[in-house]
């Protein structure tokens, strides 16, 4: 969703950076069991990165900033779960109780090769796109007051608010339409560069910018 | 839970997460979906192949290498691939230069996007509610939080990742390291100053 | 504080609206306590409503959302009369073990009168001022783009927007200062009304507007 808790930029209230010492990759083993499923499995659920954000941006707020980072994937890996129908909410709760549930294999999980050279590699958001950029580098564009109630990656904190392009990054998968499953629908991506005074007002430093990446259709000329 | 608002339409699941997530790998093994070697082989990735170390390696070139420093500002992700550093979440890595007048820093407001392949996995304070809402708006008091000062003529510019570009800082050489090699130029390389939230220093 | 999770104006993913059918007035006893102590303690707490909101502000942003409403205003209580030097940790202590409390009166507390004479009086936020209003009805102005790590009463989702002057209150004791015990500061205060297509984008009803009641230092011309 785009105005939920988890658009954070500019919020009070989260208190001082919480810093440990000697911090361990995983805090428990079951953190790294998550990670390893989300990354073994996104490709046989048939859910791309975006698809994957939005659910987490649907995890209901209060229970969004309570529970840990991994603990938000976990949720989503289990109803990804529940909704491909490899067992019900009840069968997930019978199995952590460590009771007996009947799973019939139905599927081949990809190879161990497969998925290391997959991490490897990676798989690049980058797209051919044949539209002529509407805009240029130098040029001044305001990010659109967008409020729709689905995925985006335009943050509230700049829309509305006028920047100056610094880079054109080509054609890049659009999140609107991957987080629904819809295919890529390539937009041309742009690097945005806004003061800080013009996002915080007045009382901010006159000499700090925050770069953002944005893609065409969230930006409006301003020239 | 008293003050638990949701529907109760459901059995909740067990407050042990350690169980919670045995259930669902079972599931998820026995239906077919993965194989527990293969997540075996993540963490493996995660705990032994990558981290700020090849990070670093790539910042001490970078220094020691006029064409390579080129080569990363033009193209991050071909010039860490010669250093056999690539894959998922560096597919389109930026290096930003911090210089005499701009010194930069990296957040995902929006989730905790992170450039895996040069420095792994994020540290919590990376993901937590207070950098991702505070380091857009305050990035001063964020970065003194770190103990890194900036000077109020120079500019702060902080990079929030919105999309699938990653983003990492090639911090300052510091003074006083001529002539030292790449591998004692990396151990001056720490995993904040490429996030932009610490400087690299002689020690 | 100003963008804190208590300014949820346009935020998504609350919900539906729970409506709750023969909802009663109080949902638990204690709710109706809470409300009663705090209308006849406030006199010895000394806060302001601002203050008091702002205290509400300050909670860590999960603790706000886990909080019931009456829970909120109690945990704020509780923690303004230990801080006041009504009450001490201890004494409440001996409540929860199940002990009882020597009486010890240090005040004279409202009685049912003084409680129903004071909330029939209400209070009265409107403050004399001298300078002349800066805007007037029908003008245009725009919502300046403040981010104070203070309190406010400018929603984030007006700022940097522009709205039309429909109704002008005179002068209004200032949240931003009273919150802070730093002076009531009177300023002028305005009703502006917006379209929802300036506030939310094209996708919104162009007929709808949202009406918004700022202080004339939330304002500058357009």
């Amino acid at each position: 969703m785009t105005n939920s808790v988890h658009d954070m930029g500019g919020m009070h209230g989260f208190g001082s950076i919480p810093f440990e010492d000697n911090e361990p990759l995983f805090h428990a083993a079951w953190e790294a069991r998550v990670l390893g499923m989300m990354l073994t499995s996104m490709g046989l659920f048939g859910v791309t990165l975006d698809n994957v954000r939005s659910r987490m941006e649907h995890i209901p707020p209060l229970t969004y900033l309570k529970v840990g980072y991994y603990e938000k994937w976990l949720i989503t890996l289990e109803e990804l779960a529940v909704e491909k129908n490899l067992l019900s909410k009840d069968g997930l709760a019978a199995l952590a109780e460590g009771e007996e549930v009947p799973l019939p294999k139905t599927m081949e999980p990809i190879p161990t090769e497969g998925i290391i050279g997959f991490m490897a590699t990676g798989a690049t958001s980058a797209r051919q796109i044949e539209t002529k950029a509407q805009f240029q580098v130098g040029d001044t564009v305001r990010a659109k007051n967008l409020n729709v109630d689905g995925h985006t990656r335009l943050p509230r904190y700049v829309r509305g608010h006028m920047g100056t392009i610094i880079a054109d990054c080509g054609g890049q998968v659009y999140p609107e339409v991957s987080a629904r499953l819809e295919g890529d629908g390539p937009e041309r991506l742009y690097t945005i560069q806004f003061t800080a005074r013009e996002l915080w007002g007045a009382e901010a430093n006159v000499k700090d910018t925050v770069c953002i990446d944005l893609w065409e259709p969230y930006l409006e000329s301003a020239s | 839970m008293p003050h638990d608002s949701h529907d109760h339409d459901h059995t909740d699941p067990p407050s042990d997460l350690t169980l919670r997530v045995k259930a669902l790998e079972t599931a998820l093994t026995r239906k077919g979906y993965v194989a527990p070697e293969a997540i075996d082989a993540v963490i493996d990735t995660f705990e032994n192949k990558v981290g700020p170390r090849n990070g670093a390696k790539v910042v001490a070139k970078a220094w020691s290498d006029p064409d390579f420093k080129q080569r990363l500002l033009d193209d991050a992700s071909a010039a860490c691939a010669e250093l056999g550093f690539a894959g998922q979440q560096g597919e389109q890595l930026k290096a930003v230069e911090n210089t005499e007048d701009v010194h930069n820093m990296v957040v995902c407001t929006l989730c905790s996007c992170y450039p895996w392949p040069v420095l792994g996995l994020p540290p919590s304070w990376y993901k937590s509610h207070a950098y991702r809402s505070r380091s857009v708006i305050e990035p001063r008091a964020v970065l003194e939080e770190f103990g890194v000062s900036i000077h109020e003529e120079k500019e702060v510019r902080v990079w929030d990742s919105t999309a699938e570009l990653r983003y990492l800082v090639l911090p300052a050489r510091p003074d006083g390291t001529d002539g030292l090699s790449e591998d004692a130029l990396a151990d001056l390389v720490s995993r904040d100053s490429m996030i932009g939230t610490g400087v690299a220093s002689a020690g | 504080m100003s963008n804190t999770v208590h300014d949820m104006g346009g935020v998504h993913g609350y919900g539906p609206i729970p409506l709750e059918e023969n909802e009663p007035v109080f949902h638990e006893t204690w709710e109706g306590r809470v409300l009663g102590l705090m209308m006849t303690a406030s006199a010895h707490l000394k806060g302001n409503i601002d203050n008091t909101r702002s205290e509400s502000e300050m909670m860590p942003p999960e603790k706000y959302l886990n909080y019931a409403y009456y829970e909120r205003w109690f945990v704020r209580m509780e923690k303004a009369c230990q801080t006041k030097g009504l009450v001490t940790a201890e004494e409440l202590n001996e409540v929860w073990v199940g002990n009882d409390l020597p009486e010890n009166k240090v005040a004279d507390p409202l009685s049912p009168d003084d409680v129903r004479r004071n909330f029939k009086a209400g209070r009265n936020y409107s403050r004399q001022i001298d300078t002349p209003a800066q805007f007037a009805v029908g003008e245009t102005v725009r919502a300046k783009n403040i981010n104070p790590i203070g309190h406010t009463r400018l929603p984030r989702y007006a700022r940097g927007k522009v709205g039309v002057i429909t109704g002008e209150h005179g002068g209004q004791i200032f949240p931003d200062t009273n919150a802070t015990f730093s002076g009531e500061g009177p300023e002028r205060l305005y009703t502006v009304r917006f379209t929802a297509t300036e506030l939310w984008g094209p996708d919104a009803n162009p007929n709808d507007t949202v009406c918004i009641d700022l202080w004339e230092l939330y304002l500058e011309p357009t």
